[in-house]
């Protein structure tokens, strides 16, 4: 029974899933201690040296780095299975309460750009794939070279600045709206940064479908079809992008996972209230409660996406539901 | 930032070294990124060996946001400093950092691979373990947060872009591994009694080299940029060593009233990761063998 | 990006305010002629939009030290003193003070009819309960030790508060005047003041978003001239070239930058830009303590062999003025009495010489990266002119954080740093360079002379003589040259044109948006 339960591949997943998590936790915990300086002296910059030892002592203690490290750490980790991330003394908030608040924020950015780089990825990649070493193929590589090469923070600086001075279009600079508050002015707001980072995962998305859709076209049973006399258009969208799916979808999973947190510098040029920028303030103020329960729920996040985009894959690729 | 998921896929298997530079210069994107690649570092070299028109950091007050001219072929900065030097000085920089970091993981990563591949078990365990742990932190936010731990000079940001490109070399090389145990004539020569260190270096090792190389290749267009992203959020090469992510950094402010100070590095750092993705791509071409035969 | 666009914590704890007249880059608003709108409950009067790179750190005034939580706060709470925008100190929530003969008792007369936000009267009470608070370690207020020649509180009726001093105390009332000082009512807990700020000031906290915004309303229970503005937002914007692509679209109409490049394409971007020069200043502070800089000779050397025009020039584009140790406009160092006015390599040399160094000298030199703009162009500049007199600085440029650790620890031979300037030069000096000062263990340097001299600034009222004793007091900081005093900048105040009334400050404080007003 136990033997069985060990085997089950969806225990082990689980298991090694939380193992994942725990590494995460105390890999962040450690580093964040290695960085210099603490949340007093990140408050009070060279102030901090006028402090008398007593007013040293009690500003330990307002923070709780008077604990010991290894108190410091289980009663975080404990802390997060009644739900509490611990709180931030600079926003005057739950971390829980502000993660609940910035990571729909990035959340909605990261499904807005992958939608865009589907837009821009598949058509492409497929327009690519129609007739390989062609102009129209030559395109298309061109366009994915670019989406590699050209940095976010580049794109984003120009755009913003190009816009702003000569268009006077900058509804950034308008306070963030939600997209429960505002829709409209949400969905503005969110248009040139789903751009930036749209246009940079574009470019792995156009490879992928370019290269299945080459390698399924040759495969046997699209040549039978063609055979039968399957019309090319049909052909081209239900067999060839059917089968394509697969590797996009895996692309597609990978590239959400990773702008969950690597849409930062996006989100910082453009004042989106993400989760990055959180972590990053975090960083900055040595809120350590704040970066670490973040993490970790970026983190977790992470190996959801993972694990759906696998369970997704054995719905949709025809083989494996085969067997 | 997001491209650290693309990975070299391919069979393992060897081929002989000497048609493949000259299939990498038939194949019109491996040409065209070699090019751009040569041409950059023989700008980049020559700051190496002192031979830029200007000291990339001595400053010249009156010289200061002069517009290109014969003088200045790219025009100056706030601080009167030549911009064709310091881009020249950048790339350098940043092929430095980019190369070392590479290196490192490189090395690292294909060691922890090919154990975790060949010894499997504990050691398995333990490697894939640490790999999943690294790849569930997000990449850039990892390097930002290293990058402040050390003090900070070119090594240790090279340092802290290594440790996150680690994972993606042990994964990338632990699957050919874990196919190539199984192959005949490897198990084979573990039966004749050679040791093991011998058979990974021997039979294991060559047969995942092209991996390796193509793999080397992407990551280093990914620490260009992990490189220049890091300097732009100021926490990259320090100044005044000139950067590339650094010079857009500084030129943002400038951009209306000087747009040459933002557009020399920006292209430039556009040309470097596209003439390494380029690269990245021939190799890939000229070493897959799925390809072999089809150009 | 995200260090880079604060100012030093020295310049934060912005205790000093406005100097002289602020000078004007291109056609800046002239003070409040608007006249007032009418209708005085809150919501009218128009709003205003600040665009703020960050959000404050804290609410809780006796421990902001950041710039931002610093300007936030000055507009919500009140103090016993003052600063107007000349820098001297009158009255606030005191309507007047007296000093007794000997010096030794101070009494203030409070203002009537003073209420917090919450409704609760103001009194002596509060007064008491707050100076008594910000003296007590346990409270970690920051301005504690400005506290120190306070030995008792009376409040002998709901109008007067008596201080006891230990000694005479000239610069005590103003340094009253910081919001570090703020006056709390004594049922506020900080724990309640860190979500629900309750002051006295022109305006009262409305809502907060995090990270994102802070709004301000008008106070109309405010005891003096009503604010003409319905409300404030500052919003944060983390990118300081953002800001001026909001302020161009005409989303935010008010911004302070301390970086002259940001200015001038603000200027370029068709804003108003006024530059104010600031009392903070740039600095090398020399480690006296550690190896060859125990030797005066050697620190000599190195103060003979800067060219300070030359650092303004390159590193911070000439915008700047060459400066002594005290900043404030009434007791300004003259900064050609010093011993080398201009650079002198020949006497650098001879120093180096009489140190026994001809063959030069290593410092390690810390900077820090993104405090403040211009750092590493300093640090570069510099290092630059002392290797031409075979001074050699290691330069070590660390983090913001890295570089706090450092400087606390006084791990560093020498420190490149932007200081904060006071009005008085008791309270910005005599922390660092007197025997007992609380910062005199980074300092390193201090001496019987200086001591006495602080003394007798401090006992002396007499605004004469209190000049002629700084004079001596920079005079004798530069002979030794524990620091080398370099430039001191200007802060850059960006606003559309539909601002008007604002008078931007010597510590960029944002204190007279009370008499702004938007149309």
């Amino acid at each position: 029974m136990l033997r069985k339960l060990i085997h089950n591949r969806i225990v082990r997943r689980v298991a090694s899933m939380i193992g994942t998590l725990l590494g995460v936790a105390v890999f962040v915990f450690i580093m964040l201690r290695a960085i210099p300086g603490d949340q007093i002296t990140a408050g009070l910059g060279t102030e901090a040296a006028a402090l008398s030892p007593a007013q040293q002592e009690a500003l330990q203690r307002y923070y709780g780095l008077d604990q010991p490290l290894f108190t410091q750490f289980f009663s975080w980790l404990g802390n997060l299975f009644t739900g509490n991330l611990g709180y931030s003394a600079r926003a005057q908030q739950s971390v829980l309460d502000l993660t609940l608040r910035s990571l729909p924020v990035t959340f909605e950015l990261a499904v807005l750009s992958i939608i865009l780089a589907l837009l821009i990825g598949i058509p492409l990649g497929m327009l690519a794939a129609s007739k390989p070493d062609s102009g129209r193929d030559a395109f298309g590589q061109f366009v994915s070279l670019a989406g590699l090469s050209v940095p976010a923070f580049l794109l984003a600086t120009t755009l913003l600045s190009v816009f702003a001075s000569s268009f006077g279009f900058n509804p950034n600079g308008q306070g963030y709206a939600t997209l429960a508050g505002d829709p409209l002015l949400n969905l503005r707001q969110m248009l040139m940064p789903a751009i930036v980072l749209g246009f940079g995962i574009a470019a792995p998305i156009l490879r992928t479908t370019r290269t299945a859709v080459l390698e399924i076209r040759s495969d046997d049973f699209v040549r039978t079809a063609r055979a039968k006399g399957v019309p090319a258009r049909r052909l081209q969208t239900k067999h060839v992008l059917g089968n394509a799916l697969v590797p996009i979808v895996t692309m597609t999973g990978l590239q959400f996972g990773y702008l969950l947190g690597g849409a930062v510098v996006v989100e910082q040029i453009f004042s989106v209230p993400g989760i990055g920028r959180q972590v990053l303030l975090g960083i900055q103020q040595k809120e350590y409660a704040v970066v670490q329960s973040t993490v970790l729920v970026i983190a977790l996040t992470f190996v959801i996406v993972n694990l759906l985009t696998d369970l997704l894959y054995r719905v949709i690729d025809p083989r494996v539901r085969a067997s | 930032m997001t491209d650290i998921a693309r990975t070299a896929q391919l069979p393992p298997g060897t081929r002989k070294g000497g048609h493949r530079l000259r299939s990498l210069l038939r194949s019109p994107s491996g040409l065209t990124g070699l090019i751009i690649i040569v041409v950059l570092a023989i700008v980049s070299l020559s700051s190496f060996f002192h031979v830029l028109p200007y000291d990339p950091i001595a400053q010249n007050p009156p010289a200061r946001l002069l517009p290109p001219s014969a003088g200045h072929l790219l025009g100056t900065d706030q601080f009167g400093r030549d911009i064709f030097s310091r881009v020249a000085a950048g790339v350098a920089g940043s092929a430095l950092i980019s190369v070392v970091a590479v290196a490192f993981s490189a090395v690292i990563g294909t060691m922890g691979g090919l154990v975790a591949g060949f010894y499997r078990g504990f050691a398995d365990g333990v490697i894939g373990g640490v790999t999943n742990v690294l790849f569930a932190f997000p990449p850039l936010l990892l390097a930002l947060s290293l990058a402040s731990v050390f003090d900070r000079n070119w090594f240790t940001v090279a340092v802290a872009i290594a440790i996150v490109y680690v994972p993606i070399f042990i994964r990338v090389t632990r699957g050919p591994v874990l196919s190539l145990r199984e192959i005949e004539y490897v198990k084979a020569a573990t039966s004749t009694g050679q040791s093991q260190w011998m058979i990974m270096m021997r039979h294991v090792l060559p047969n995942i080299t092209s991996i390796i190389i193509i793999q080397v290749a992407l990551s280093l267009s990914w620490a260009v940029l992990t490189e220049a992203s890091l300097s732009f959020l100021g926490l990259g090469t320090p100044p005044p060593s000139p950067s590339l992510g650094s010079m857009i950094f500084e030129a943002r402010t400038l951009v209306s009233i000087a747009p040459w100070t933002m557009i020399a590095p920006g292209v430039v750092v556009v040309l470097l990761v596209a003439g390494l993705n380029l690269l990245g791509d021939g190799l890939r071409d000229t070493l897959d063998p799925r390809n072999r035969g089809k150009r | 990006m995200w260090q880079r666009s604060r100012l030093t914590r020295g310049a934060l704890l912005a205790i000093g305010v406005a100097t002289a007249a602020s000078s004007v880059l291109t056609g800046c608003s002239s003070p409040a002629t608007q006249a007032p709108k009418p209708g005085a409950s809150g919501g009218t009067g128009g709003a205003l939009v600040v665009g703020v790179t960050s959000d404050p750190d804290t609410l809780f005034p006796w421990k902001a030290t950041q710039f931002q939580a610093v300007n936030v706060l000055q507009n919500i709470y009140g103090t016993l003193t003052e600063f107007d925008k000349d820098l001297n100190t009158v009255p606030g929530l005191a309507k007047s003070w007296e000093t007794s003969k000997d010096g030794r008792t101070l009494n203030f007369t409070l203002r009537d009819g003073v209420t917090f936000s919450d409704g609760s009267a103001f009194d002596s009470k509060d007064v008491k309960y707050s100076l008594d608070k910000i003296k007590d370690e346990a409270t970690a207020a920051v301005a504690a030790a400005s506290l120190a020649s306070v030995t008792s509180v009376d409040a002998p009726d709901p109008q007067t508060v008596v201080l006891h001093l230990s000694a005479p105390d000239a610069a005590l009332p103003s340094n009253l005047a910081v919001v570090n000082m703020a006056m709390l009512s004594s049922d506020d807990t900080e724990a309640s003041l860190n979500t629900t700020p309750d002051g006295t000031g022109p305006f009262v906290l409305k809502n907060r978003v995090a990270s994102q915004s802070l709004t301000l309303v008008k106070n109309d229970k405010y005891w003096g001239d009503k604010p003409k503005l319905g409300s404030i937002e500052f919003r944060v914007i983390p990118d300081e070239s953002s800001i001026v692509s909001a302020m161009q679209s005409g989303n935010v109409q008010l911004a302070v930058f301390d970086d002259p490049l940001v200015a001038k394409t603000a200027a370029a971007a068709q804003l108003n830009v006024a530059k104010t020069p600031q009392l903070s200043y740039h600095v090398l502070q020399l480690n006296g303590r550690r190896g060859d800089l125990t030797d005066l000779n050697v620190r000599l050397a190195v103060q003979c062999a800067i060219d300070r025009k030359q650092v303004l020039d390159t590193a911070a584009l000439g915008e700047g003025t060459v400066t002594g140790p005290i900043t404030a406009p009434a007791f300004k160092s003259n900064p050609d009495q010093r011993p080398c006015p201009a650079r002198d390599l020949a006497k650098a040399a001879e120093y180096l010489g009489k140190a026994g160094k001809s063959a030069g000298v290593k410092i390690k030199t810390i900077v820090s990266q993104g405090e403040y703009s211009t750092s590493v162009n300093e640090a570069q500049s510099l290092k630059a002119q002392l290797a031409e007199a075979k001074i050699n600085l290691d330069l070590e440029v660390l983090e913001s954080g890295a570089y706090v650790d450092r400087w606390v620890a006084g791990d560093f031979d020498a420190a490149v740093a932007l200081n904060g300037g006071r009005p008085d030069p008791d309270g910005m000096y005599n922390r660092y360079f007197t025997s007992t000062g609380n910062l005199n263990k980074v300092t390193g340097y201090s001496s019987p002379e200086l001591d006495k001299l602080f003394a007798a600034g401090k006992a002396s009222t007499d605004q004469h003589e209190r000049k002629a004793i700084y004079d001596k007091v920079s005079v004798e900081l530069e002979n030794n040259a524990p620091w080398i005093w370099l430039f001191t900048s200007y802060a850059y105040t960006a606003t559309t044109s539909q601002v008007q009334g604002f008078i931007p400050m010597a510590n960029a404080s944002l204190q007279y948006l009370r008499t702004t007003a938007v149309n």
